[in-house]
């Protein structure tokens, strides 16, 4: 490997990283520093009050280290801190220091953190070097073994060099580390209490204690979760609430009603079917943008029929995305032709559907490959679907007469979560539907999903040279060099076609109008530590 | 009469107990795995099988049975595999006065219209009142408790914004607030029966009306609000108690949808999400409660006949 300038690195990723208009206007990553430490200038506002939001979506735990959904990442947000944060400016996602002051690249495998003095845990402790180092070591090597500890596999040694200086040693160059270490949506970064963590156990996740904006209260289950504003903040000024309570809500048509009616002040998450609904509604704020994410059609490479590549293309060319988002997701949504989404502004080919690059529609293409198709009788695959999550089952129902043109007839099985769960785990299955959501860096969005040994690999592809290029894009650490990687690797899978990728997504957040300061990030997060009242 | 309620009760252990085994035994065998479901996006092979370690699921099912009901009944109901909550307090403490208060609310209100409604349409039998009275049962029969939820929420809540539409306030902390926000979920769940009390009462009380006792009391010169409630009706109770007593399954079932219309932290909602995560310890304590509340009630049904009916007190 050549000579790498790593302090110019950390300056682009910390700075241009995501500048999405810049990419936009084919520009790439252009110099800009974020002045993302800066409080937000919505600072006027009157500071107390309490709101009450509806979390419609799932949550698991409060334990970060143990999470595996993102309704709860959301709680955590308000609770807990990472070693990092994710920012957006309307334009760019940057990463930048959260708990630390700084963050600097000694070489391409050291990482040298100074934190913020006089960080304190809900619970009196102080979160220094050795709060940090052993917060990181219960991800990574903890027992029982946390779910995020993959993000750390490449992770060697942390040293405490004094109270505030932490150093993260790796085994090689880590280009994911930011994401992983974000307490948005990496999860393997977000600090807590060592003694209360020995205190409460298995527990902790019922009694979370962080370095939030705001402390855990109670957690009434189906019913309530209650946060409290953490008076000993370390951002000054902040929070501005005394106390939030999420309501949890499985019904989210009853969380609409309640948001009309004034009972509620949010919504965690709002379907599509009630967007436009909510923009109309003059005391409401819809937030929203597309989001890190892509929802496609996966077919079962292990077997007959999808173990055939030339069936598969015909698939991916057969289906009309335009169609499609207008008919399955109530127009919203952009066309997808690969998995890096707009968010991931340094790596987001923003002229790819006209590049021809990637996966589009094309009838005349789909019947060419279905023409090479080991079998040319009608197929009749298993197709299954459940009613859950935002879209249901109606990609399942809007797309099947587009394979019907080209002699596919999918049997449609519908059947309840759980089931669905363990047939797609399992590998029983020969198409199913799925929106993969909150990405922010191509690594997280190609390398669990599509290498040989992922664990989300659910289509069980395998391709040799697709596994290369992407263990290569690890370790590389300059963007330009990382993204060329990036786009050979899409074009693999692309091409091979495990998947039919379908469309981005906008992902949207209600707000009352009483409500200011709210700080939107296209992270699928709410956090509130700047949000208050009138 | 006390023997007679002993063997009921020990009939009531055996029962619950079948009902145990059953329910385990279903959920045993619906497809779906708890750890899957519980590990969401950050699934893997060896995280699930340390934690089918962790919580026992790798055993023989009849000895995870076992080591429940020996617990269960010890009054250790164990915790939630995802959320850790610990299920006595989830069910037990927070989640069944939900639904009591709901069910008697529910009960009360249909009690309260439907009784008055069928005594009118069967004292004004084939005139206007009978047959509106009529009408008006019919549709709450037919209507899905689910459907009338939304409608509910979608006219009073959200258009007029004249009641709360969701969540639960103990009416025992605070009254009005609690009666505020039990008024929508009442009527939802309470139409049903009151429709099916209205048709109960309005054929019984017509055929009651018809005996010779009833004559025997006009002629003594009785006013007619004696003879309606207080002679009369004690013949119409027999039976509306009995149905009353069985459609209270009915009633549990209805509350589950309208515990997630209306967000209610109830023993339905709790039973649902156990089902649908596959949260073994929680469908358990919610199939006991339930079956223990159903043959309670059904156990006082039968100890409350002697009292309504003299004739069938044991000489």
């Amino acid at each position: 490997m050549t000579e790498i300038d790593h302090k110019k690195i950390l300056a682009a990723r910390l700075g241009t990283l995501f500048s999405r208009r810049n990419v936009l206007q084919g520009l790439g990553a252009t110099a800009v520093v974020a002045s993302s430490l800066s409080l937000s200038p919505r600072a006027r506002a009157a500071a107390g009050g309490e709101i009450k939001l509806a979390w419609t979506d799932f949550i698991d735990t409060l334990d970060p280290h143990f999470t595996g959904f993102l309704g709860a990442v959301k709680v955590h947000n308000n609770i807990y801190n990472g070693l990092l944060k994710v920012t957006y400016d309307g334009e760019k996602v940057s990463f930048v220091p959260d708990l630390a002051t700084s963050w600097e690249l000694l070489d391409d495998k050291t990482h040298l953190f100074k934190l913020r003095d006089g960080v304190t845990f809900h619970n009196g402790d102080v979160c220094d070097a050795e709060a940090v180092k052993w917060s990181l070591e219960r991800v990574a090597y903890g027992e029982p073994k946390s779910p995020h500890a993959w993000k750390l596999t490449q992770l060697d040694s942390i040293e405490v060099i004094d109270p505030l200086t932490v150093k993260l040693n790796f085994k090689q160059p880590y280009a994911f580390l930011p994401v992983a270490l974000t307490g948005s949506v990496g999860r393997a970064g977000t600090i807590v209490s060592k003694s209360a963590v020995e205190k409460y156990g298995k527990d902790f996740g019922r009694n979370p204690v962080g370095t939030g904006p705001f402390k855990f209260v109670s957690w009434r289950e189906d019913d309530s979760i209650v946060l409290e504003k953490n008076p000993d903040y370390f951002e000054p000024g902040l929070p501005k609430l005394d106390k939030v309570t999420i309501l949890i809500m499985k019904e989210a048509s009853a969380a609409v009603a309640a948001m009309m009616s004034g009972q509620i002040d949010g919504m965690s998450l709002c379907p599509l079917q009630f967007v436009p609904q909510m923009k109309a509604n003059p005391n409401v704020k819809v937030y929203g943008e597309i989001e890190g994410n892509y929802s496609y059609i996966a077919m079962n490479c292990r077997a007959a029929p999808f173990d055939d590549v030339n069936l598969r293309r015909a698939v991916s060319f057969a289906i009309d995305r335009q169609a499609l988002i207008k008919q399955a997701f109530f127009g919203e949504g952009i066309e997808a032709h690969s998995p890096i989404s707009p968010p991931m502004t340094g790596f987001f080919d923003a002229k790819i559907a006209a590049s021809g690059r990637g996966q589009s529609f094309d009838m005349d293409k789909a019947k060419a490959f279905r023409a090479k198709a080991r079998n040319q009788d009608v197929i009749e695959p298993v197709y299954i679907m459940s009613e859950q999550g935002v879209y249901g089952t109606r990609v399942a129902q809007t797309i099947l007469p587009m394979l019907e043109q080209i002699g596919i007839r999918p049997k449609l099985e519908l059947m309840e979560r759980a089931a669905w769960v363990s047939r797609r785990n399992s590998g029983n299955f020969d198409m199913f539907d799925l929106n993969w959501v909150a990405d922010l860096d191509p690594d997280e969005t190609l390398f669990p999903e599509y290498h040989s040994t992922a664990k989300w690999n659910y289509p069980g592809w395998k391709n040799a040279e697709f596994d290369k290029l992407v263990e290569d894009a690890q370790v590389v650490l300059d963007i330009p060099s990382r993204r060329e990687l990036y786009y050979k690797a899409e074009d693999v899978l692309m091409d091979e076609a495990p998947i039919a990728i379908t469309s981005h997504m906008p992902v949207y957040k209600v707000l009352s109008k009483k409500i200011s300061g709210f700080e939107y990030i296209p992270a699928d997060s709410l956090n509130l530590h700047t949000v208050s009242l009138g | 009469m006390l023997f007679q309620a002993l063997q009921k009760v020990l009939q009531t252990a055996i029962v619950l107990l079948v009902v145990s085994v059953a329910s385990f035994s279903l959920l045993k065998l619906a497809p779906g795995d708890p750890i899957e479901l519980m590990l969401g996006t950050e699934y893997s092979p060896e995280a699930h099988r340390s934690l089918i370690m962790e919580l026992g699921l790798d055993r023989p099912a009849v000895e995870q049975y076992v080591l429940w009901i020996v617990k269960f009944v010890q009054g250790d109901w164990g915790t939630s595999y995802v959320s850790r909550a610990p299920i006595f307090q989830y069910a037990f403490v927070e989640a069944l006065p939900v639904t009591l208060t709901l069910a008697v609310s529910a009960l009360g209100l249909a009690i309260l219209i439907g009784v008055p409604l069928g005594v009118l349409s069967a004292i004004r039998k084939d005139t206007v009142w009978d047959a509106g009275a009529a009408a008006f049962a019919l549709t709450g029969t037919a209507f899905p408790s689910f459907y009338l939820g939304i409608l509910l929420i979608w006219i009073f809540g959200a258009y007029f914004g004249w009641f709360p539409t969701m969540g639960f306030v103990p009416p025992w902390e605070d009254f009005r607030g609690g009666v505020y926000h039990m008024i929508l979920p009442a009527i939802t769940l309470s139409t049903y029966f009151m429709a099916m009390i209205v048709r109960l009462t309005r054929a019984n009380l017509v055929e009651v009306l018809e005996q010779p006792y009833i004559a025997a009391a006009r002629a003594r010169g009785e006013p007619n609000w004696r003879v309606i409630w207080l002679h009369a009706m004690r013949n119409v109770l027999m039976p509306l108690v009995t149905v009353l007593g069985l459609q209270l399954g009915t009633l549990l079932q209805g509350a589950v949808l309208t515990e997630t219309v209306f967000s209610l932290p109830g023993v339905g909602q709790m039973i649902t999400n156990g089902v649908l995560n596959r949260e073994y310890g929680i469908v358990q304590a919610g199939v006991m409660m339930t079956g223990g509340l159903f043959i309670l009630m059904n156990l006082l049904v039968d100890l409350l006949y002697p009292v309504l009916d003299p004739r069938l007190r044991p000489r």
